[in-house]
């Protein structure tokens, strides 16, 4: 428990009255690299989506980076998100501004104040997703890869205890998505939890870890059925 | 090629901020013009007022000494604004201009009597005071008659009173209406920002963090809209006056400066209001039903 960054008691998941999942049960723990699996529709976005608070937790109990998800007021919501990395599939950069500028957004609005700092991690953060002298472009002037990499830059630039990922390598070629999973097993090693939505079965043979497959309105821990 | 397509981005960006301006500004302006037709239409109606009289004809055989004094009494009174004396050789003149014929030759002799044109004061243009002096001076033993035509005072009265209550109607539709169509303006700007601004709030940011930038944007554009609303009525206020000397006379400093300090006020708090409750709608609305 201690370790749990991710902790599910008898949950269920709703997109406002229609029930996605029940009786959800997991933990997560730090340093941890799951993948969430099931076919489309199956309701691996509205877990996501609960975890990080973009919708509400009617059913059960559910913990997750010291925050409880059951009666979270709205005003501790960005308290949560600023505790996790969140990327998400259609990328959601602020298009209105640079890459550096969308670091910095986050960072100004989770409190970082020194310049110099911000500055020092946003480069930092953009040399380990491998994009270095990147920061002064659009993010429509961008290649899908690159946006994806600076979606996971904006995800570690907190230094979060867990990141959510919701199909980080949907948009992606096999080899721009082998780069971002060898990036995101790094970033876990380090000692961060990873939960992973895919699709690409080719990628979890390659690097395999244990899943989660949404099926039947249940989440099933394959790695709980194979042991 | 990125270079130019950043260009036409950020052009974009500056081109929706032009639109907000150029709607807001406009907006303010109508209102402002408004404002200025209220200021006017008091000291019109006025001027129009005062330009109604009555005309006291002399008994021929009136001295001189008798009609000064007369004339003397009237310009003491309070509903006198300006007297005006018409000698019987000025009128004979005046009214042969008029013909466009020698009448006092064809005559044989002026049957016109000499007179005093009174103009009244505005507050007196009233078919009853009117009648009250004029039935005073009637006493007068040297007063032929009083002459003033008492439907025209009704009819011009009656007159100014409608247009008075249309134009109050009209500016208060007008307010009302500017109020919407800022508010919608910035709404339009905002609803295309919704992504946006859910987006800040997935990366962990607080309301009021979100808010403040947008609000801030607001209160900027409401100040530049009014300041381009006050330019162009600074332009007609200066136009109306070179076409219409007239104009001066009614020149209050003050008031103009009123209602330009209200067209800059109302320009700030709408948009400052309106950015606000519009930021935050968005910030309350689930993912879902941003589609």
């Amino acid at each position: 428990m201690e370790n749990a960054v991710i902790h599910i008691q008898n949950a269920n998941i709703f997109i406002k009255h229609n029930k996605v999942l029940e009786d959800v049960d997991l933990t997560i723990n730090k340093g941890e690299f799951v993948y969430l699996i099931g076919k489309t529709g199956t309701g691996k976005s509205s877990f996501l989506r609960t975890l990080y608070a973009d919708l509400p937790l009617k059913d059960g109990e559910a913990s997750v980076a010291g925050f409880q998800l059951n009666g979270l007021k709205i005003k501790n919501i960005p308290m949560l998100r600023r505790k996790l990395g969140i990327v998400f599939q259609d990328f959601k950069l602020l298009t209105d501004r640079n890459v550096h500028e969308n670091l910095a957004f986050v960072m100004k609005s989770t409190g970082w104040k020194d310049k110099a700092e911000m500055e020092k991690r946003i480069n930092a953060v953009l040399e380990r997703v491998g994009l270095p002298n990147k920061g002064y472009k659009m993010p429509f002037e961008l290649s899908g890869g690159e946006q994806q990499r600076v979606a996971i830059a904006r995800a570690l630039v907190n230094d979060p205890e867990l990141i959510l990922a919701d199909e980080p390598t949907g948009n992606l070629d096999p080899e721009t998505s082998e780069e971002i999973m060898k990036l995101m097993l790094e970033i876990s090693k380090n000692g961060k939890a990873i939960l992973m939505a895919t699709h690409d079965y080719d990628l979890m043979q390659k690097f395999p870890a244990r899943k989660l497959k949404c099926e039947g309105g249940k989440i099933h821990d394959l790695q709980l059925v194979n042991s | 090629m990125a270079l130019t397509e950043g260009k036409v981005e950020k052009s974009r960006l500056r081109a929706s901020y032009l639109t907000t301006i150029i709607s807001i500004s406009l907006v303010l302006f109508v209102l402002g013009l408004e404002g200025l037709l209220l200021l006017h239409a008091k000291q019109l109606s006025d001027f129009v007022k005062e330009n109604i009289g009555f005309s006291v004809y002399i008994k021929d055989d009136a001295k001189e000494v008798d009609i000064a004094q007369v004339r003397k009494l009237l310009d003491a009174e309070a509903f006198v604004k300006s007297t005006e004396y018409i000698t019987k050789e000025e009128a004979g003149k005046m009214m042969q201009e008029d013909l466009g014929e020698d009448f006092i030759s064809f005559l044989g002799y002026n049957p016109l009597l000499p007179s005093i044109d009174v103009k009244i004061n505005a507050a007196y243009a009233h078919p009853d005071s009117l009648k009250y002096i004029s039935e005073n001076l009637s006493h007068n033993p040297i007063v032929h008659e009083v002459d003033y035509q008492e439907n025209l005072v009704a009819v011009v009265n009656s007159n100014l009173k409608k247009i008075g209550v249309i134009i109050l109607v009209f500016g208060g539709l007008l307010l009302v209406i500017s109020i919407v169509l800022i508010n919608n303006t910035i709404r339009l700007a905002i609803f295309s920002k919704r992504f946006l601004i859910k987006t800040m709030q997935l990366v962990g940011a607080k309301h009021s963090f979100i808010t403040a930038p947008f609000v801030m944007k607001g209160i900027t554009n409401g100040i530049v809209s009014a300041f381009i609303a006050l330019l162009m009525l600074t332009g007609v206020l200066y136009y109306a006056q070179q076409e219409m000397p007239d104009l001066m006379k009614f020149r209050q400093p003050e008031l103009y400066g009123a209602l330009l300090l209200m067209v800059v006020s109302l320009g700030i708090l709408i948009s400052w209001f309106s950015t606000h409750i519009a930021v935050r709608k968005y910030l309350k609305l689930s993912s879902e039903d941003l589609y």
